[in-house]
């Protein structure tokens, strides 16, 4: 079966999909104005500043919005539809949000602002992903 | 003089007709949407020098200038995120090129084969590829691809913050079909749309319908612009560019997931001086041209560029009569926009705007003097107002 596009880590991110290889959400955290940041950036998209250190973050978080996707634009979600993409408002910092998949509910199971928490699968290719699940 | 107000306008338009299948070339297409444009202002190919385009057209100004035997070019440039984008911004980079002095007449043009896919690939049908780089990184590989999947995710935060539904997002839907009925050139001429038939198409993203979406199109479309001095002596009445605007912002950096819960996006940045340039309000507008890639972007538009308070575009679309030619105060998309006339990124609307302006429409408004007109927001975009002559 087809599968969802492996993502190509970006120069700069690698600490972040080698983090999911180990289980865990590794952001970046500025060494100056210690915001966290989401997506990885070469600079403090507060401050500017260029210090910063990789940090392990609760994988843990509250849903911002969501669609069910039911049509089938890539080979890779045919047999897969309908499946719910989440942009996850993460604990560790109000305004930090992030792109995922839910898994393990129904589409109408999902309701705004309901808590989740990041579970780990491999993309065929190998590379952990974190996807989210409904914490209950 | 700090701005581009009353420095340029559009003289001539142009285009070919909107299809699923064009039969030829996206350059064949481009030419001839340039060419009508041309013969539209009374122009020859000595007098245009001067070529924007959309970053993903195709075509290579330099080969259009060959085939349409343009003796010299003085400005060529391109406006990136066009696409959606791109229609206005083209024809900004037109006006600034002509206010300048460094062009006498520039083409701004959109063609392409996207429906056919012979040329383009349809953008409906996503990305095949499998693997995801930069910004897609963090996108594709959970199952985000097509833009309507990601305008889906500020669609439905809308409806969260506002109470907003997707009838709202259906009133504009209705409002390009009812124009497009009117208009024997759009592609969705003779299939009327009602509320029902949105409310019952399928879902595509929920809580995207598929009538929420705009049509995949092959075709061509152009417009050309030159300063208000050199357009007293061409055929046409001329369009004048009383305001426009570029914007974009940080918000954007996930390519078309959207941040609405920020006080400012591309669209508040695009139509910050818009009004004040051009010595309008809102209430001076008589007919609107909102890039319509995807409704609830449309409603958005209303609150952004400030036709109603945020959260408030509900309230303002109400049942959607108001955007219906010829009975409705403020007409949208007259010919029937992105969403029944022709997806030619936004360009198709910008004719429209100045047949409005000119007194030419099929979908007349009386004594239109100003029309507003936007490229696609969740991306970075671009916003004017034009005025035809009194």
């Amino acid at each position: 079966m087809s599968t969802f596009p492996r993502p190509v880590p970006e120069y700069g991110s690698e600490p972040f999909w080698a983090g999911c290889n180990e289980g865990v959400l590794r952001f970046q955290r500025c060494a100056a104005c210690q915001k966290l940041r989401w997506h990885p950036a070469p600079i403090c998209t507060y401050c500017q500043a260029e210090d910063c250190a990789w940090e392990t973050i609760p994988g843990t978080g509250r849903i911002h919005t969501w669609t069910v996707i039911t049509h089938p634009v890539h080979p890779g979600a045919v047999g897969k539809v309908p499946y719910v993409v989440v942009e996850i408002a993460l604990d560790a910092q109000s305004d930090l949000r992030m792109i995922s998949r839910l898994v393990e509910c129904e589409p109408d199971e999902v309701t705004m602002a309901a808590p989740v928490e990041v579970v780990f699968e491999a993309h065929p290719d190998g590379q952990q992903l974190p996807l989210f699940r409904l914490r209950r | 003089m700090n701005s581009i107000s009353d420095r340029a306008c559009i003289v001539g338009i142009g285009h070919t007709e909107y299809s699923k299948d064009s039969g030829r070339s996206e350059l064949k297409l481009a030419c001839e949407a340039i060419s009508a444009a041309m013969r539209d202002a009374g122009l020859g190919p000595g007098d245009v020098d001067g070529i924007a385009k959309y970053t993903m057209d195709n075509n290579d100004p330099i080969e259009i200038a060959r085939c349409l035997g343009l003796p010299s070019l003085r400005f060529f440039g391109e406006v990136a995120y066009g696409g959606g984008g791109g229609p206005v911004g083209t024809v900004m980079l037109a006006a600034m090129a002509v206010a300048t002095g460094q062009a006498k007449a520039v083409i701004a043009f959109r063609a392409m084969n996207e429906r056919s896919g012979r040329g383009t690939p349809r953008f409906g049908q996503a990305m095949v590829a499998d693997t995801a780089a930069g910004p897609m990184s963090y996108l594709a590989p959970y199952g985000l691809f097509s833009p309507a999947q990601m305008v889906a995710l500020a669609a439905r935060r809308h409806m969260h913050l506002y109470g907003t539904e997707s009838r709202h997002f259906g009133a504009i839907a209705v409002a390009c079909r009812h124009h497009a009925n009117l208009n024997p050139d759009a592609m969705m001429h003779g299939r009327p749309m009602t509320i029902d038939d949105h409310q019952s198409s399928r879902m595509i993203s929920d809580p995207l319908r598929l009538l929420d979406c705009c049509l995949e199109t092959d075709g061509g479309a152009a417009v050309i612009v030159t300063t208000p001095e050199r357009a007293r002596d061409l055929r046409q009445k001329p369009v004048f560019m009383a305001a426009g605007g570029l914007g974009g912002g940080g918000w954007n950096n996930r390519f078309m997931v959207r941040d609405i819960d920020a006080p400012d996006n591309e669209a508040t940045v695009a139509g910050r001086r818009l009004f004040a340039d051009a010595g309008i309000s809102h209430d001076d507008i008589d007919v609107l041209f909102l890039y319509d890639h995807f409704t609830p972007m449309v409603l958005m538009q209303l609150e952004e560029y400030g036709f109603c308070a945020r959260g408030e575009a509900k309230d303002f679309i109400g049942d959607g009569s108001r955007f219906l030619w010829p009975h409705g105060d403020l007409p949208l998309n007259t010919s029937g926009g992105n969403l029944s006339e022709g997806y030619l990124h936004g360009m198709q609307n910008i004719i429209e705007a100045v047949r409005q302006l000119r007194g030419t429409a099929r979908t007349q408004v009386q004594d239109a003097r100003y029309a507003f007109v936007t490229a696609g927001n969740a991306v970075p975009t671009s916003a004017m107002i034009l005025r035809g002559e009194a």
